[in-house]
């Protein structure tokens, strides 16, 4: 006991401080007021968690800093709402991105290829960049031809503003469909298998310094195959296909897109690191720069497909009823009518914004702990934070992991990103102040130090949570008449400063180890 | 006097293209070098206006370049050097109506004070921790500057506008005289950057960032030598922030922005990191692409910026001089081994 | 020989976590000797030696140099109270030249370390100590070469070149000849035993290489387990049955 206290001091005495502050903060204001902030917080710390904790298991096992952490947040929420809101293009999606996967699902192939090709030296240099240029220039001329039905970031009438407004109001906007017409659909097809393959073909003799020999099976081909398979099916069923999921009830739709952009987010993280950050753990300056110059790639992507204003994704219905009965006065009545806020100590509370989502951050945070503790993975990752070259000793894929972690990582962020969608909106901007968050909720909670996150994640989002609230009641400053107003810049700003002096005086953060 | 003139060739040619510069725009387009001095409006002026910026951006990026690429320390928060010379120059000028000289040495002032603030954090924190100080640093600065209470000083998220430059250097009026003034700056803090790191501060600098412990034990107190490395680049960096105010017609706050910071690693992640010329051709290669990017592509230049940045980052990390620099050195090389062969 | 103790240690103690590293340790050391430290892997030799140039704080104890109570000076004081310190694992600048490594650090200790407004070449007595002592560790042909790129035996030479520089009386040297080849070790042992008589200097070595040690040194200090084991002349230590059964009994061989 005595070395328990001796141990933790510094943060016995920062939750003590802590606690004093949130009494104090308590006694002035009205006890809904209280719950409803403290609710608030929370769910703001929630989804800044699963910023931070993707953030810093990436940062701890493969000690790369992803800047572009934020951005790929928010890309997650984008795609959550494509999902969402656009099912139909969604789906129209699903066949070329399987095409254009598949040419990489033959990556044990491309190897066993090169070493049956015997070609002069500056024949060997030119043949990966012909490949590309030639992968290049069939993909340039297939998909701008490709029929994706659409929204319109120009025309106003079809923007994703005007398709969210109408969804939100329980409507969905009539979308055309897109047919082939410019080009003939199997030369589409085909086209894009072969520029995949072409593409993937070329990539893979960049890096064969390794001549082994392989042997092919069937397995080798089975992930290209179910891919294939995969573009047929959603090729042929297109039309039935979006029809289901437009006829489905918007729980399901939302559930859809939650587990799209969550899949999509680790699917995007992997490629990412397999990609780009690779080639650079030699340098590691770099791959900061790195990140940081795909977070403005990032941005830029988004701006261009989904425009610049920012929008409103509906909530599901499950969260979104009105009428007579609403707001619920409690749990059991909000049950059976769905409504959208609850009272709770005479305050209304929104029940997405700010139950649901701290439910889901305390999910994750049991969850992601219940993998680092209990499973194989788990002890790789934890291992590899404390020493990653005693796991590569014991003979560890450690790339398969951190791959995996990174696609983890990254995932965490995209679920965040959709979560925080139906209370944030959608703006080009969410990315980057929800990231600043995130650094600073880690800073403070020691950088690698995945309870750390979470502790710093929920004192950032009460923090901010608590001066907003005082921005719109005020607080009277004690033995004046002063009633002291702290206005919006204020909320990053305090922050940011607890972060500064928390790290001057604890340069490891709250919970980081003390070297 | 001849051996000087044989080893600054390049440097000297360099020199006379931009001391010429706007009468061969000028002449290009039809104006008498007289109507160039005469600040007549054209393309010659027109270039003269896009140089003036490259040389505001090349002294930023020589300051970044200093504790990034010489020292070692990555600052997240260079940003706040440059807007902090900025707004007050600005400020001073507009809302105090301090004369010229007055607002440089408050500018100076000012430059001092925040690197030694930065100064303070740096025997407790290193490496990324700093970079994550120095970026709450920098963006509480960017906050405080956006923040509507400040208004009447900054513009709040505007920015700040109608600051008047005293006539002699009116941008508008004066722009030939601008130019002289701009590019002899650059030259002065160029030769000062190069003169600093040829010092035996700047080797001890060089020192901390190969290996800041051997650096201690050698008997070197790095504090001090960070902390003069940053006081030289805040005073640059706040005194490109004065020039910028006194060009620009209005000074946004995204200068003080971390993006702003970003643009400074581009330009010598461009040139190449940790060499002054690398700023300098970071600053010209980084501003004529944004320029032409902008005029022909438009609002998405930023991604073809980006895209830019990730392929030099992957395939030329060492920039555009380091590059050059490790290749002219093999090239000298193999003309040596071929002298020896034949001698 | 005369019977001034130059550097010494009172109880000197450091913990890591629960971990004694080093335990009550109180040497004492000749002025102008070659003083050696050995001891099997994981005795604290070099958390020791840690201790004495300051990189680490003790837990408790003192260290005493000439007199002087130096326990808690910060690690960049060290050199100029006249000690230098080599390390185990080659600790140099790696991409900055030969010659570049070795100005730095003669530089160190002048007065002139803030003059940036005056090239580096300009300070003549600098360039002048940095050739003496690349000429002494016979690195010459390769002064202008990358640190990185030197072989590992001329990296061990370019770390001695280093402490020489500011001409410390003091030379504290963590196993000189690790990695070395075997061959290029007497090389390096001479020059060592030649600084050492030449310029009256005070070694303090930690060796594993026991025909080095015995060969050389004028006084050995065995430790084991963080604590010493045993002190005296090679003589003294190489009859000490103690010493005999801690490196006999299967921990460390006497003839490697």
């Amino acid at each position: 006991m005595n070395t328990f206290l001796r141990k933790n001091t510094v943060l016995l005495i920062t939750l003590a401080v802590i606690t004093a502050l949130f009494i104090a903060a308590a006694q002035g204001m009205e006890k809904k007021d209280f719950v409803i902030t403290l609710l608030r917080g929370l769910a703001v710390g929630s989804i800044t968690f699963l910023v931070a904790s993707g953030f810093s298991l990436i940062f701890g096992l493969l000690d790369v800093l992803n800047l572009a952490h934020g951005t790929l947040f928010m890309i997650g929420a984008y795609i959550g709402w494509t999902v969402f809101v656009r099912p139909d293009t969604f789906v129209d999606l699903l066949t070329p991105l399987a095409l254009i996967l598949s040419g990489f699902a033959l990556a044990d192939v491309y190897p066993f290829l090169a070493t049956r090709i015997r070609l002069g030296l500056s024949m060997k240099r030119i043949l990966p960049w012909a490949l590309i240029l030639v992968s290049v220039l069939i993909f340039s001329f297939i998909l701008p031809r490709y029929p994706i039905s659409i929204w319109d970031v120009e025309n106003y009438g079809q923007s994703p503003v005007t398709y969210s407004f109408m969804a939100d109001s329980g409507t969905r906007l009539p979308a055309p469909v897109a047919v082939f017409t410019e080009i003939a659909a199997p030369l589409a097809l085909i086209g894009l298998v072969l520029a995949s393959m072409i593409g993937a073909f070329g990539l893979s003799l960049f890096n064969s310094e390794t001549q082994q020999q392989f042997k092919l099976t069937w397995k080798n081909f089975a992930a290209f195959a179910i891919l294939l398979i995969v573009a047929l099916l959603t090729f042929i069923f297109n039309e039935s296909l979006t029809a289901v999921l437009t006829g489905l009830s918007s729980n399901w739709l939302f559930l859809i897109a939650v587990v799209v952009a969550t899949l999509s987010g680790a699917g995007l993280g992997a490629l990412i690191e397999s990609t780009l950050i690779r080639p650079l753990y030699i340098r590691p300056i770099y791959q900061l720069m790195l990140t940081l110059g795909m977070s403005a790639i990032g941005i830029e992507i988004v701006r261009s497909v989904w425009g610049r204003p920012e929008f409103v994704m509906p909530k599901p219905a499950f969260f979104n009823g009105t009428g007579g009965v609403c707001p619920a006065t409690n749990f059991a009545d909000w049950w059976a009518n769905n409504c959208s806020t609850i009272l709770l100590l005479d305050g209304r509370v929104r029940v997405y914004n700010e139950i649901f989502i701290p439910i889901i951050g305390v999910i994750v945070l049991i969850s992601i702990w219940m993998l680092l503790q209990r499973t194989r993975l788990g002890m790789v990752i934890r291992a590899g934070v404390q020493d990653r070259e005693m796991v590569e000793a014991l003979g560890i894929n450690v790339r398969r992991v951190f791959t995996m972690v990174f696609g983890l990582g990254v995932g965490l962020a995209a679920l965040g990103g959709i979560l925080a969608a139906p209370s944030m909106g959608l703006s080009n901007a969410m990315g980057e102040s929800l990231f600043l968050n995130a650094l600073i909720a880690l800073a403070i909670g020691g950088l690698t130090n995945y309870p750390g996150a979470a502790l710093g994640s929920v004192l950032v989002g009460l923090i901010q949570q608590f001066i907003i609230k005082y921005g719109q009641i005020g607080i009277a400053i004690p033995f004046t008449d002063i009633i002291f107003k702290p206005t919006p810049p204020l909320v990053p700003a305090s922050t940011v400063l607890l972060m500064v002096i928390i790290l001057l005086i604890l340069p490891n953060g709250l919970l980081g180890k003390k070297e | 006097m001849k051996k000087f003139l044989s080893s600054n060739r390049a440097s000297l040619i360099t020199l006379l293209a931009l001391i010429l510069l706007p009468f061969i725009v000028g002449l290009m387009d039809g104006e008498s070098p007289m109507a160039v001095l005469a600040n007549e409006s054209g393309n010659a002026k027109f270039a003269q206006g896009l140089a003036i910026e490259i040389f505001i951006l090349a002294l930023y990026a020589l300051s970044f370049d200093l504790i990034f690429g010489i020292t070692g320390m990555l600052s997240f928060g260079h940003s706040m050097f440059f807007g902090v010379g900025a707004y007050l120059t600005g400020i001073s000028l507009k809302t105090l109506g301090l004369s010229l000289p007055a607002t440089l040495g408050l500018v100076f002032i000012a430059a001092i004070v925040q690197a030694i603030l930065f100064g303070l954090v740096l025997p407790r924190v290193k490496g990324i921790t700093f970079a994550l100080v120095t970026l709450g640093m920098g963006s509480v600065f960017h906050i405080v500057v956006m923040s509507s209470e400040l208004g009447p000083y900054t513009g709040a998220d505007v920015g700040l506008q109608g600051v008047i430059a005293p006539a002699f250097i009116s941008p508008a009026n004066e722009r030939i005289r601008f130019y002289f003034i701009a590019l002899t700056i650059l030259i002065l803090v160029y030769l000062l950057y190069k003169r600093f790191v040829d010092s035996p501060t700047g080797r001890v600098c060089i020192a901390i960032r190969e290996n800041e412990g051997r650096a201690r034990m050698l008997g070197y107190n790095t504090f001090y030598f960070k902390l003069a490395a940053l006081t030289l680049s805040s005073l640059t960096a706040a005194l490109a922030g004065f020039m910028h105010t006194l060009y620009q017609p209005i000074v946004s706050p995204n200068v003080a922005s971390m993006g702003f910071t970003v643009t400074a690693l581009l330009i010598i992640l461009i040139g190449g990191v940790g060499t002054l010329n690398g700023a300098l051709v970071g600053a010209v290669v980084y501003r004529l692409l944004d320029f032409g990017l902008r005029r022909y592509i438009g609002e998405s230049a930023s991604f073809i910026s980006g895209a830019v940045y990730v392929l030099f980052v992957l395939f030329i990390p060492f920039g555009i001089v380091g590059t050059w620099r490790a290749k002219s050195f093999q090239i000298n090389q193999g003309w040596q081994r071929l002298r020896k062969l034949f001698g | 020989m005369t019977t001034e103790f130059i550097l010494e240690t009172q109880n000197i103690r450091k913990q890591f976590g629960g971990l004694v590293a080093v335990d009550n340790v109180s040497i004492k050391v000749r002025k102008n000797s070659l003083h050696a430290i050995i001891g099997p892997n994981g005795a604290g030799k070099t958390t020791f030696f840690n201790l004495l140039s300051g990189n680490l704080e003790p837990t408790s104890g003192k260290v005493i140099y000439k007199g002087q109570d130096i326990t808690h000076q910060p690690v960049h004081r060290t050199i100029h109270f006249g000690i230098g310190r080599s390390f185990q694992i080659t600790n140099i600048f790696p991409n900055l030249t030969v010659f570049e490594n070795i100005r730095l650090a003669s530089q160190a200790l002048g007065s002139d370390n803030f003059k940036f407004w005056q090239a580096s070449s300009r300070f003549k007595k600098y360039e002048e100590r940095t050739w003496n002592v690349i000429e002494r560790v016979g690195l010459k042909e390769r002064a202008q070469t990358f640190a990185r790129t030197l072989p590992h035996g001329d990296q061990r030479k370019l770390e001695l070149g280093m402490i020489l520089a500011p001409d410390p009386e003091v030379l504290l040297l963590d196993e000189p000849t690790a990695g070395m080849a075997s061959e290029q070790v007497p090389e390096l042992i001479a020059l060592i035993q030649g600084i050492q008589k030449e310029g009256n200097k005070t070694v303090m070595l930690v060796e594993h290489n026991m025909n080095v040690v015995m060969s050389v040194s004028d006084a050995i200090t065995v430790m084991h387990q963080g604590m010493v084991l045993a002190e005296g002349t090679p003589a003294e230590i190489a009859a000490n049955k103690e010493v005999q059964t801690a490196y006999l009994g299967g921990l460390y061989e006497l003839n490697v």
